[in-house]
């Protein structure tokens, strides 16, 4: 039997790695993007080396609203903080309220897509009615009406995991809001992998519903959650930033926005004091970018007839 | 049909199985009381045209059938005992592990992100209740058994060519060791010389495993290679039934005349392909009579009206007005 059979050199999942990563790290967006994320995921994972703990009022060092120098690479806001100590710590809350805000949009849309597009009939339609609520209704909007009730609810106090609570609706409010468009992509594809004969295989060798939709076709749709995912942080980075900025970001643990909303409080733009609105500006401005460019440069590696289109 | 095998009872045996498709209004009937048996170490063809139900028929078997189709008749016995092809639940232990099914179309029968070491492992674990080394081991011997060698193992399936993906697919068949394989088209997608690579494959393995054999197929030439007996049908009706050298030699039914007349045969210098005329049958509004009449060459007034019955004739099974069957003519089928 085995005469007709050509050998090659044995391949696996390291050498598909490469090839992707080497695909994937040609894309010029994509080196742009990485570069520009890993240097703030350093910056976000050790503020207090970088720049000292976060200043307060109380322990701020400098003048007011003092333009960048040697000593204040940034300048100073209107209480004398250094601004760069603001950024480096505003940097932390930043990308973990869109990571992890990413990740319940994910969770939550990948679950309801698959489970939508998977059962069909009647779970389809009411899940994708659901889906179409939220889908519809601009998902700032309603976190901008969420938001204020839940923290008049819950209260902003307490911390879990050395984050405050309050931070903890915001990244629940834009989870819940940011969902629908993952879901759709997941269900579209969701419907047209189950209808390839492995998922009838599988369901005729023994596998239980959620067997086959975790196993068999939820590795099938990582190219589009990954490729979606980083838009999607994209999206968080930016709703974060406009709840902040409107005030309902936490003052104890500022992020970018909530530093944007006190620079415009405190006048920083008619008081000529760039640097205080510009550099949290500018970091928001960069980390969604990087995460657009990686999830364009990660749509074109796994799907290479966009590759085709100009 | 009843007791036609006083002297051993069949692997498998069909009696007037029909099988509906719930359509809005009324249901379509796919498969309208067909019958026949299947010997261990059988290899039957089941051979006709799109829509003729030798699909349905096999899958029914295999207890596949979709979830909108009703049994509406008949019953499927194996090993003496009555399947139950109408309940998902209760047919559970049957599949794959009594009869399994290599689908046509490897390409999209496999998992495109699952090596297929792991694929093949999976109904040992899901059925056998191995473990995953057991059912690992058990896998590399499989691919081993169909002639991919064992380093190719940790390969993902477009890595492999068409033909290496339909032994997987035959491999995978065999992970229970089963009595039945149902062959759905598994060369359709083949060049010939790899069909007839696939094609000696799976008859090795029947007289190595003492396999029956289901091929659904529309070539002829497959059926000729590698099966034992052909059933052919026709528009949800068996029309006849017998050896490959009966069927091919002497075809008793009109359709199957015409059908065996219309291979191209170089040899004696029929070089042309003639078409049998007409459309097949609308399984919605089905011909009356004998289906095949407004086809056939030789209709008589009685073919439209009264539906022959598929009764002994020679060796093998014939429905046909031509050819009533014979009572006193009992010789043993199959023989």
């Amino acid at each position: 039997m085995t005469e007709n059979i050509v050998k090659y050199p044995p391949r696996g999942r390291t050498r598909a790695v490469k090839r992707f990563l080497g695909q994937f790290l040609r894309d010029r967006g994509a080196q742009v993007g990485l570069v520009c994320l890993v240097f703030f995921l350093i910056v976000a994972a050790m503020p207090n080396m970088l720049v000292g703990p976060l200043q307060t009022a109380i322990n701020a060092t400098g003048d007011f609203l003092a333009p960048p120098s040697g000593q204040h690479l940034l300048g100073t806001d209107e209480v004398g903080r250094d601004v760069l100590n603001l950024i480096v710590h505003g940097a932390r809350i930043s990308l973990t309220i869109a990571l992890l805000a990413t990740v319940i949009s994910l969770v939550v849309g990948s679950t309801v897509g698959m489970a939508s597009g998977y059962f069909g009939g009647w779970v389809d339609t009411w899940l994708m009615r659901i889906t179409d609520f939220f889908f519809v209704m601009p998902s700032f909007v309603l976190a901008l009406i969420i938001t204020p009730v839940v923290l008049e609810v819950m209260g902003r106090s307490g911390y879990i995991l050395g984050f405050r609570l309050s931070l903890f609706v915001i990244i629940t409010v834009i989870g819940m809001t940011s969902w629908s468009f993952v879901a759709r992509i997941v269900r579209s594809q969701t419907l047209s992998i189950k209808e390839r004969t492995f998922i009838d295989r599988a369901r005729v060798v023994g596998s239980s519903n959620l067997s086959i939709m975790v196993r068999h076709i939820l590795p099938n749709l990582v190219p589009q959650i990954a490729a979606n995912g980083a838009l999607v942080v994209a999206g968080a980075i930016y709703i974060e930033t406009s709840l902040s900025f409107l005030g309902l970001g936490d003052p104890l643990q500022p992020s970018w926005g909530t530093l944007l909303s006190l620079a415009q409080r405190a006048g920083a733009a008619s008081a000529g004091a760039w640097w205080y609105l510009g550099a949290p500006g500018v970091c928001a401005l960069m980390v969604s970018l990087s995460f657009v460019l990686i999830g364009n440069a990660l749509d074109d590696t796994f799907n290479p007839r966009r590759r085709a289109i100009p | 049909m009843t007791n036609s095998f006083p002297d051993k009872e069949p692997l498998l045996r069909v009696d007037g199985l029909s099988v509906d498709y719930g359509l809005k209004g009324d249901p379509l009937r796919a498969i309208d009381g067909v019958s026949f048996e299947l010997r261990t170490g059988e290899a039957v063809a089941l051979v006709g045209e799109s829509g003729s139900g030798k699909t349905t028929t096999a899958m029914a078997i295999a207890g596949l059938l979709s979830p909108n189709a009703r049994v509406s008749g008949g019953q499927v016995h194996y090993r003496g005992q009555r399947l139950p092809i109408d309940d998902d639940a209760a047919m559970r232990p049957h599949r794959w592990s009594e009869t399994s099914v290599v689908f046509q179309g490897a390409m999209n029968a496999l998992n495109p992100v699952h090596r297929i070491t792991k694929q093949i492992a999976e109904p040992c674990i899901l059925k056998l209740g191995m473990t995953r080394g057991e059912a690992t081991a058990r896998a590399i011997e499989l691919l081993e058994l169909v002639g991919i060698p064992a380093d190719r193992g940790v390969a993902y399936p477009h890595e492999l060519s068409g033909g290496m993906r339909q032994r997987v697919m035959i491999a995978m068949a065999l992970a229970c060791r089963p009595s039945i394989i149902v062959g759905d088209e598994p060369t359709t997608a083949l060049d010939v010389i790899t069909q007839a690579q696939i094609l000696k494959l799976l008859r090795d393995l029947r007289s190595q495993l003492n396999l029956a054999l289901i091929l659904i197929t529309h070539d002829l030439s497959v059926v000729a290679e590698s099966c034992d007996r052909v059933m052919i049908m026709y528009s949800g009706r068996v029309v006849e039934d017998g050896t490959v050298a009966e069927i091919f030699a002497e075809p008793k039914h009109p359709y199957t005349k015409l059908l065996i007349a219309s291979i191209p045969n170089p040899a004696n210098g029929k070089k042309m392909i003639r078409p049998i005329p007409g459309d097949p049958p609308n399984l919605v509004n089905r011909p009356s009579g004998c289906a095949f009449h407004p086809r056939c060459p030789s209709t008589m007034s009685v073919c439209t009206t009264e539906v022959p019955r598929l009764g002994r004739f020679g060796h093998g099974r014939v429905a046909c007005h031509l050819h009533p069957p014979l009572q006193e003519n009992m010789v043993t089928v199959h023989a």
